[in-house]
């Protein structure tokens, strides 16, 4: 299929059309441009053992989008998590979604919402920059470089 | 002299005379002293009475655990490197694994590794662990398997201190501030 108007198509009709496609054309990359992630790091433990990974994700859009899952060429298997504790007793819960409204801001941070980076597909060293992929409920996707950082960071 | 100068020099003096007090969670006497029956990083049966003579901070948890777990040792690392050396070498923590499953001594080994000469790994049979988490009232449980075998393992999230004579004399939470911490342990270290 062909993306040019037809060309039996009125020329007001014509610029509409044409302006149409651009909006579609461009509307994922402006989308993009609206999530910021920031300090985005990567805890190594030694051998395969699961990382964690941390960063901030602020919603600068105008609309809410909701975060569904991330994953990695690095890593078997990533998911969602968030350490819960209750009673003096703690442990992980997945998480499935996350919802950040218009301007909403969400910290993956230590002992709160973080990724869990599981089955190594290479060998990883600290200070390696790793491509990590945050996926969205609307089919959006956000490729992020998380630094890897060495167990006793913080 | 300023009239305000008495009073706050009288009060400093009677804060210098008075028992210092402890910045995190004092447990004095509300908890047994150590004692255990665990294997160490090495494979090597090992009792408690072998960790008297330095001030022992017991932590349990399970190297499978991304955030938490290397997240406590982190701050117990980066508390222990704001001492100079010699109190430093006066603490131990001993990480006690309750996923002996896949804790190995070498795994355990690898891990403690990680955070520096001061960490030991422990971990024991399900009868050891079990003595040892009721001694301190505190729980340990397995998660669900997904269809990779992997499983989360719920476990206490503070840390016991112990002077060095294995008597219990504080709980450190991650909440604790930094300088709380450091205070308590380099006062720990000192015999307290």
């Amino acid at each position: 299929m062909s993306l040019t108007p037809h060309p039996s198509l009125p020329r007001l009709a014509k610029r509409w059309c044409w302006t149409f496609l651009l909006l579609i054309a461009t509307s994922g990359t402006l989308a993009a441009a609206e999530l910021e992630v920031s300090e985005a790091r990567l805890r190594l433990l030694p051998g395969d053992l699961p990382a964690a990974g941390y960063f901030t994700l602020t919603n600068a859009s105008e609309k809410g989008v909701t975060l569904t899952g991330a994953d990695s060429l690095a890593f078997g298997n990533v998911m969602m998590h968030r350490t819960v504790n209750q009673d003096g007793v703690t442990r992980m819960q997945r998480v499935e979604q996350l919802v950040l409204q218009a301007g909403e801001q969400v910290e993956f941070a230590p002992g709160d919402y973080h990724l869990m980076l599981m089955k190594r597909t290479r060998n990883l060293a600290i200070g390696d920059d790793i491509e990590v992929t945050l996926r969205f409920a609307n089919g959006q996707q956000q490729s992020v470089t998380f630094r890897a950082v060495s167990s006793t960071t913080q | 002299m300023a009239r305000w100068i008495i009073p706050v020099v009288a009060s400093l003096w009677l804060v210098g005379c008075g028992e210092q007090a402890w910045q995190t969670k004092d447990i004095s006497g509300l908890m047994p002293p150590l004692e255990f029956e665990l294997i160490d990083e090495n494979g090597n049966d090992v009792t408690a009475d072998q960790f008297i003579g330095k001030s022992t901070l017991l932590f349990f948890g399970f190297t499978h655990c991304p955030d938490v777990c290397p997240t406590t040792l982190a701050r117990l690392d980066a508390a222990t490197q704001r001492m100079d050396e010699a109190t430093r070498d006066d603490i131990q923590v001993l990480f006690v694994s309750v996923d002996p499953r896949r804790d190995d001594p070498e795994t355990l080994r690898t891990y403690t590794d990680a955070f520096g000469p001061q960490f030991i790994g422990l971990t024991g049979d399900k009868a050891a662990l079990d003595e040892l988490t009721r001694r301190y009232r505190v729980t340990y449980g397995y998660g669900e398997e997904d269809s990779d075998g992997n499983y989360d393992v719920s476990h206490s999230s503070a840390v016991f201190a112990f002077n060095d004579q294995g008597e219990v004399r504080l709980l450190i939470r991650d909440s604790d501030p930094m300088d709380a911490v450091v205070a308590d342990l380099e006062r720990l270290a000192s015999g307290a």
